[in-house]
Order: C-alpha cells, then structure tokens, then sequence
C-alpha cells in the first residue's frame, strides 16, 4: 500500500526530507512507518493520521496521510 | 531587599513631576512581579468605570525579580493598563533592553499617569527623569523614531516606543521595542498615545539587588548556553514558530479565510520551512540564546520579522498564501505599530461582512495590495472605514449589524490568536477564559487535546490543562517575567526558575508557591473586570458563536462536519469554574479570595459588584 509521510517543523531539516510517498507492507502501523521514514523514534513528538492522532500500534490504510511533528505548545 | 529594588519611579505627564515610591517585602512576596505588580496596582489605583483613553488611565512598565539578570530569556517586560479593546484589565509582554536598564536605574515599575500637554518623550536615567519634545517624531512610525531615538541616546539605551496606530488610538496599537518587538495588544500602544507619550528611553548604572549574585551570574550563562544547546538538538529555532504552521493545517486548526476553513491546500507556501528559505537574518530579544526572529524580504524589499501569529493571520486568515505580500503587511503594522494578531483578524472580518452583504466596501480576500491600503486607512484613521475598523472587530461589528458579531473573532473585544477552533474544544476555552481577551498566551492545550485527551471530549481533565499552563504561563512567566519559550518549545524544566528565584531573592520557593501567587493575581484581574462590568455573565468567557455553528463546519478534511456545542462548551466553563473555585458567573467566590490573601480586595470590589 501506498502512504505519505509529512514531516513538521525542524524535522524537514533534522531528517532530510519534507514529504514523501511510501510503499510498504500491509499492517505496517504508524510506528513501523516512522521507522521506515527514517525518522528518530527516540524524538518527542505527535503523529496524525489524516489529521488525527493516531496510536503507534494502529495499522495503517492504503492512501493514508501521516504527519509527524515535534510537540509543539503554541508559542 | 534582594530579588527587588524595592522602587516605584512614578511619573505624572500633565504636572511634569516624579516621584520614587518604596513598596513592602509582603507586597514583592505577595505579588512577585510583572504581571502581579501591574493587576494590583491598576486594581488599587483606577477607578472603575476611568476612560481607558483618557488621563485618568495610567500606564504601567512592570519588571520582574529575574527580569533584566542574564539567565535565559529574561530580556522582557510588561505593559499593562486598563484596556482600550477590551474595558478591563489590559497587558501584554515584549523584549526590550528596558527589562534591564529600567532595573539598573533602580526601579521595578514605572507607572505613567496624566497626559502631556505636546507630544512627549520620557527620559529616565537613574534618578533622573526628563519629559522632553518629540515633536520631531510624531507622526512617524516606529522604526524612523528608533532610529532617531538611537541616534541621540546610543543602541545600549532602553526603548519603548509607538507607532502611528498609538497616536491615533487604534484600540489594538502595540507597544514596540526594537530590540525586541512588540507587546500589549489589548492596546497598550493606544494607551501610550493618548497621553501623548511618544517613547520612553531607559538608562541605569546600579547592580540588581541580589541575594548570590555571583552564583546567580554563574549559573545564568551556564543555562544560557545550555539551553542553546538544547535549542540546536531540537531544531526549534530553524522555523521558530512558524512551525506549527503546517502543522496547523494538517490537523484543521489553521485560520483561513476569516477562519471560515481550517485548512488549505497552498499552506505550504507560507510555512516554517519557506520561511526558513527566505529567511536573511535572526534576531532575538536581549539574554537569549534560541533567538526566534527571522527576518525576509517583503515585496517592496523591505526587512520584515516574521513569527507564526502574524504569519497565519496576516497570510491564510486573509486567503494570501505568498510569504512577500504577507511579510509587507507585516512590516506595515510593526511600522504604525499594529498588532499584527488583531490587525489581522479585523482586516478578515471586514471582508466576510462585505462578502456576506453587512459592510459596504470592495475588500476581497486575498487582495494583498487592497489589504495594504485598509490597514494605512486603520492606522491613519483615514477614512470612514478606516476610523470604524480601528475601534476592533467588536465594535465594527455592532455598527455593522446584521449578525456580523457572529464572525467577528474576538472575545471581549480582544480578537483571537492564530489557533481554529473550530473544533478544539479546550482551546476555545483557553481563548474564553484568558484574563485580557482571547489570546494564546494564557494556555495552549491543543497537543494535549489530541495527543492525550480526545479532541471531541469536554472533560474537566481539560479545563485542569488549562489551569495548568495558566498557572505556568500566564502566572510564572508574567511574574517572574522571562520568555516561555525555553520551556514551552525546548522543554527546559521548570524547576530552574525556583532556583533562579532564589539566587536573587534568596527565598526558598516552591513550584506551588508560585501557582498560589498565579492564582492570586488571576483572581484580582477577575475583580478588576467585576468592577467594571457589574452585571458580568458567563458569556463573556464564550468564544465566537461561528465556531458553534452548523453551517459553518467544514466539509472535508479532518473534522469534516464538526463544530462546537454549545451545551457542552457551558458544561467545560463551569468545569473550570469550579476547579479555580469560581461562582457561575465567573468570579471568585468569597472563599477563594479568602484563601488567596484577597479578602480586602474582594471587599473593594463588593462595592461595585456582588460576590458569593
Ligand atoms: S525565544 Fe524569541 S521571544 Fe523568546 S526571548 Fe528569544 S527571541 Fe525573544
């Protein structure tokens, strides 16, 4: 299945890209797909899907939106 | 007193005369600073009902036991008076070298009463106190009249000055520094102005009162570096703010279009990484070292600092998803000294209620150069349309009837932050319940609405949030007065500031020490606001009735089809009110203010309203 993964803020520069498609397996949750981005789990931060949280263990859907964002606290 | 100088200068325009008051250890203990010191003066010394606009308004500068010491980020101060937007309690916080040469002349408030007979501007080095001429800057904006003022006194000199917005009484005209930005947007600018107070330059020669202040001194630059070190590791600084811009638009919380939208597609174009881009220099305010300006071109090649506020509500809010036109209306509201944030929101209002057939005029979303012009007619007072906008999006919309109040983004009067919510129930209520009017910087619960409470719940766990980050960001960093961003962004540990206190006071305090004096003062801004509006009601805390309506929900996206209700929003309120221990109107029980030490103010204000 085909995701996207929206990195926020200074991730973009931190993890060296800014949006990208990904194919990957079926089942990979949004955790797995962190990982799969390249993206340092060990980081602070909150992922939506589509626009909602989401939990790490939630198994993703083909054409999903995943944004991963430091915890930002409005300035 | 260490912790305190211990001194009031006070400054009387229309008598050309000071004073220099002492104040008590049990009113420095009991009100720490800033904020606190400004809500109990202004609660003490105004009469209800004063013209906010008139001489009888006093304008305060309200510094901190920290304020001014070279520890992290504590190159700020508060402004604060009666409010010309909202007819309560007014303030707001900028970075200024004022922080440390108003301390270093020996004082921790200066308070400005009566109004000049010419345009004026106040000198004030050490005991010396001169009201001199500024006839030759009135008139012009903010960064011609520093300049002039830097010319004269040198760039080490403390500054606050105002724009053309200030002098023309624009209800939301700010209070600027270049050496840091701007503050006080529930027209603390305006109130500078109609004393005809240009600007204040600030020198000083004498220590801080410390308790340590070697250790003090020691451990305030190692923590400067540290937290610039954190800040490297985070990144937070490469988009600063700006940021949560595309963050905003994933999760439907961006203004768009008057806040009509929540999201765009053409966000992108405006956000922290385009901002970065674009991006020729930094600037931060004085004893920072995570420096969050970033300056760009506007299009007629002009420097313009740029944050995530104005960013949103200056760009999307008014459908321009192009950083130069943006960044020119930018420049043209720091230059008269518009908030940016209301300047903003008013400009969307004006052109939904043409859109929607309640105002007459041409405005359209996403024109920039017609933007541009409205907001010089706003500043200058220039036109008939110009001079009713400049009253806010309150008092527009009462003139322009036909339910426009519906869509003006405002409560109280003071129109609200860069945050949709639409449907973030916690936020709204944030925006509800701060003490000044809808503003942000009282508590910000959205990553919390979504990451650990659900975004639809109206539980008291979010009313407790907001308490929460009240207590810490509108209680601590108001008094103690420094920037909260070392801990808001960079999670720098609260527990530091305890220990900062206490190198300079030498008092050893607690956590929950401090959020008994945020209460305190939260509870005589409450009586502020009691006194001058008697017959207060719960629906002065109820954000706009657009985000409660149907047909406004968005219709795709992530909160496709939903919207605030209003039954539930009352119920979260009264969750609040009665973990803050306040009756259903919103005031502090007679047993609150008991508890917090406000007995005699509660019996002060008894006399204009009632208490339960
Ligand atoms: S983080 Fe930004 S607002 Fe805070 S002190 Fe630094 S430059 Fe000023």
């Amino acid at each position: 299945m085909r995701v996207t993964v929206k990195l926020i803020g200074p991730f973009v520069q931190l993890f060296g890209f800014s949006e990208k498609a990904l194919d990957v397996p079926e089942g990979t949750t949004a955790d797995g797909l962190i990982g799969l981005a390249g993206v340092d789990r060990s980081r602070p931060k909150i992922v939506t899907r589509n626009g909602r949280a989401v939990a790490p263990d939630e198994a993703l859907a083909d054409g999903d939106r995943v944004a991963v964002s430091p915890i930002y606290s409005g300035g | 007193m260490n912790g305190w100088t211990g001194r009031i200068l006070r400054v009387n325009l229309t008598t050309k005369t000071h004073r220099i008051e002492t104040f008590s250890e049990e009113f420095a203990r009991k009100w720490i600073g800033g904020r606190g010191f400004a809500a109990k003066i202004l609660f003490d010394e105004l009469a209800p009902g004063v013209d906010p606009l008139g001489p009888d308004n006093k304008f305060i500068v309200a510094l901190g036991p920290i304020a001014g010491i070279p520890a992290p980020n504590t190159g700020k101060a508060v402004v604060a008076g009666k409010s010309p937007s909202t007819g309560g309690y007014g303030d707001g916080n900028l970075g200024t070298r004022v922080a440390e040469q108003l301390r270093k002349a020996g004082y921790d408030v200066l308070i400005v009463e009566g109004r000049a007979a010419e345009p004026t501007m106040l000198y004030i080095e050490d005991d010396k106190v001169e009201h001199l001429p500024a006839g030759e800057i009135w008139g012009r904006g903010t960064y011609v009249a520093n300049d002039w003022i830097y010319a004269k006194y040198g760039k080490g000199a403390g500054v606050l000055n105002i724009g053309q917005a200030g002098e023309n009484l624009v209800r939301y005209a700010v209070v600027r520094s270049l050496e840091g930005r701007a503050g006080g947007r529930t027209g603390m600018g305006a109130v500078m102005g109609s004393k005809l107070l240009k600007a204040i330059v600030v020198k000083g020669t004498k220590p801080i009162p410390q308790a340590d202040p070697a250790g003090m001194k020691k451990i305030g630059y190692e923590d400067l570096r540290e937290v610039n070190r954190i800040d490297k590791k985070t990144g937070w600084s490469i988009q600063s703010t700006n940021g949560v811009l595309a963050w905003c638009n994933e999760v439907a919380a961006l203004p768009v279009h008057n806040f009509r939208k929540t999201h765009h597609p053409d966000a992108w174009k405006v956000d922290g990484e385009r901002l970065n881009d674009a991006r020729i220099a930094t600037y931060g305010c004085p004893n920072c070292t995570m420096r969050c300006g970033i300056t760009i071109h506007d299009d007629e090649g002009r420097e313009s600092e740029l944050d995530y506020e104005n960013v949103a509500l200056l760009g999307p809010n008014l459908d321009i998803f192009d950083l130069a036109p943006m960044a020119s209306l930018n420049y043209l509201c720091d230059d008269y000294g518009v908030d940016t944030m209301s300047g903003g929101c008013v400009m969307s209002f004006y052109a939904d209620a043409v859109e929607n057939g309640a105002a007459p005029g041409d405005i359209r979303f996403g024109d920039a150069e017609g933007f541009k012009k409205l907001l010089t007619a706003i500043a200058l007072r220039q036109t008939k349309i110009g001079d009713l906008l400049a009253e806010g999006s309150m008092r527009a919309a009462r003139a322009f009837g036909r339910g426009s109040i519906d869509y003006a983004m405002q409560v109280k009067g003071l129109e609200v932050a860069a945050y949709n919510c639409k449907f973030i129930p916690g936020m709204a209520l944030a925006f509800g319940v701060s003490p000044i009017g809808a503003h942000h910087k009282e508590s910000w619960v959205i990553t919390f609405e979504l990451k650990q409470s659900a975004r639809e719940s109206y539980g008291p766990e979010k009313a407790r949030k907001v308490i929460e980050l009240q207590r810490i960001r509108g209680g601590l960093f108001e008094f103690i007065v420094s920037c909260r961003f070392p801990w808001v962004e960079n999670g720098w540990p609260l527990e530091h500031y305890p220990k900062y206190f206490k190198l300079v006071s030498g008092l050893d305090w607690s956590l929950d020490d401090f959020w008994t004096v945020a209460d305190r003062i939260y509870s005589v801004i409450k009586l502020f606001w009691l006194r001058e509006f008697p017959q207060t009601d719960r629906r002065l805390d109820y954000p706009p009735a657009v985000w409660f309506d149907p047909a406004n929900a968005d219709t795709e996206g992530p909160i496709a089809g939903q919207h605030l209700e209003y039954d539930k929003y009352d119920g979260l309120l009264q969750h609040y009110y009665d973990q803050r221990g306040y009756d259903r109107r919103g005031i502090p029980t007679k047993a609150t203010l008991e508890r917090l030490g406000l007995a005699g103010e509660g019996r002060a204000a008894e006399a204009y309203g009632k208490l339960t």
